[in-house]
């Protein structure tokens, strides 16, 4: 049986990055939401 | 015009809620590519990064066809709402390409062996990448309302046109120059489990698309409400 | 009224159109040679990068004719730009466009008159590029010349095609002569992919007939994108 290759940390840094982009960008739009519905 | 004011605001909440769901959403995904779907052997755990690519992939050429498309409909109906609409959706897909072009090398290094390759469908990520900062860039060079919408129209219009000629022009040129791949990747193929998290993943990416457009229309009408009542007052 | 302006009104509007931009066309370029700033600068830019590239590159291990494709469309692409950049902000600056906007001139022979004008523009630039890229790389083009001649005439059409749509925008536009690279150096890959690669395979003689898929892809594109230009020209000159 072949040994898979040992590659785990380049899908740790992919899916932090995903995470990054995706709640930074919606807790962004969060915010100005907020401001249109509160101002 | 606090009658507009107000129905932009509920177009915000639903959108917050649609959002929220498809952030839990996300989370699932994650849940479920990392924890609940079996490792591909010859690839190693790498090959999980495709779960969260591919579907940033196709969500981000299927706003870019929206943007087009409203963006047509904008030139023919004039109607500020559908530019209103067009530039939201052109932000969100901008997050999505983000995404698209962020895993994108992360994945290919370790499956291919480099970081990039010209091949149709990296270069198209590319382009589209380009295409969307192209058209918010011109958006915020343009300061007149209806210049900045009809400006804007023909640009994403093009764009989309361009599209299909990106991917054939790359295509020809692989055909006719046939580029070594280092490490080739496994079996095409895709088991049953594997599709399932991919198309599970898809159907987030696109709640997670309509409340965040939704939300970035929302506040785009509430602008508009407003530069409508300062107008009138 | 002349028997000419009668014989005018029973013409077919497509053949008026056509003449109309024959006359624009005309116009803008007697306007370009009275300053020729613009062909100066262009020149300059061309030299420049064709110096660059022949000094960067190692004599023994990299042959001109290897080189050669991509030196020479880096080239004409960016020569292009400054081309339709100056013709641009020359309107800007002698609010040309708003008087001929005023007249009730068709947008689109508006549109085509400015392309024709800009082709030759940008075509002029390439002629006279060609001998100094001739000069420097010491490439022999005597058997490829009228495949060039064909390459090169199809890619600028596309990138003019482009080009002048997008720079009546760009011209209205803050950070006019950024917007115009940052908005069209997407839509002139595709065209400089077909040609740098048609050019590659003129220089090494190969035969025609695998020319044909590119060719083609040039005149598909520059077809699409001269009637996309013509259909949208009005909605950006137009309120």
């Amino acid at each position: 049986m072949l040994k898979p290759p040992e590659n785990g940390g380049y899908m740790t840094a992919a899916y932090v990055a995903a995470a990054a982009i995706y709640l930074g960008y919606a807790l962004r739009l969060w915010a100005r939401a907020a401001r249109a519905l509160h101002d | 015009m606090s009658d507009s004011l107000a129905a932009a605001r509920t177009v915000i909440r639903r959108g917050r809620w649609i959002a929220a769901v498809g952030l839990a959403g996300l989370a699932g995904v994650y849940v479920l590519a990392l924890q609940y779907t079996p490792m591909e052997a010859s690839q190693g755990l790498a090959q999980k990064i495709f779960y969260l690519h591919v579907p940033a992939a196709w969500t981000a050429l299927l706003v870019f066809s929206i943007v087009g498309i409203v963006s047509a409909l904008y030139l023919w109906l004039h109607d500020p709402r559908l530019d209103l609409f067009a530039e939201a959706s052109a932000e969100v897909g901008v997050a999505f390409s983000a995404i698209m072009l962020t895993t994108g090398p992360i994945w290919a290094k370790p499956i291919w062996g480099t970081w990039w390759q010209w091949d149709p469908r990296l270069t198209l990520t590319l382009f589209l990448f380009f295409l969307y900062v192209g058209y918010l860039a011109l958006r915020s060079a343009v300061y007149d309302p209806a210049e900045r919408a009809r400006f804007s129209a023909v640009v994403a219009i093009m764009g989309l046109i361009l599209v299909p000629f990106v991917h054939l022009s790359v295509y020809l040129f692989r055909t006719i120059h046939p580029m070594p791949i280092v490490l080739k990747p496994s079996a095409p193929s895709l088991p049953g489990v594997m599709l399932r998290t991919l198309l599970v993943s898809f159907a987030v990416c696109l709640v997670l698309y309509a409340g965040l457009v939704t939300m970035r229309y929302g506040i785009g009408l509430v602008q508009h409400a407003r530069e409508g009542a300062i107008d009138n007052a | 009224m002349s028997a000419h302006s009668s014989r005018a009104i029973t013409r077919s509007p497509v053949r008026n159109t056509l003449r109309l931009a024959g006359v624009i066309a005309a116009k803008d370029l007697r306007a370009e040679f009275r300053s020729r700033t613009a062909l100066v600068s262009a020149l300059v830019f061309a030299a420049l990068v064709l110096v660059v590239f022949n000094f960067a590159r190692d004599p023994t291990a990299v042959s001109a004719t290897d080189l050669a494709p991509s030196a020479l469309w880096v080239t004409f692409a960016f020569g292009a730009i400054v081309a339709l950049n100056r013709a641009f902000s020359m309107e800007r600056e002698h609010a040309a466009l708003d008087g001929l906007l005023l007249a009730p001139v068709p947008r689109e022979a508006l549109y085509l008159g400015k392309l024709l004008a800009n082709l030759a523009f940008v075509g002029i630039v390439e002629a006279v590029t060609l001998p100094l890229f001739i000069l420097f790389f010491d490439v022999d083009l005597r058997h490829a010349l009228p495949g060039l001649v064909i390459v090169a005439v199809l890619a600028s059409i596309g990138f003019v095609a482009v080009g002048t749509l997008f720079s009546a925008m760009a011209v209205r536009t803050r950070f006019a002569e950024l917007m115009l690279p940052v908005l069209l150096l997407p839509f002139m890959v595709p065209p400089l992919i077909g040609a740098a690669s048609l050019t590659a395979r003129l220089l090494a003689d190969r035969p025609l007939n695998e020319m044909f898929g590119l060719l083609r892809l040039l005149a598909l594109y520059d077809l699409v994108f001269v009637i996309l230009g013509t259909l949208l020209f009005p909605s950006v000159v137009d309120e």
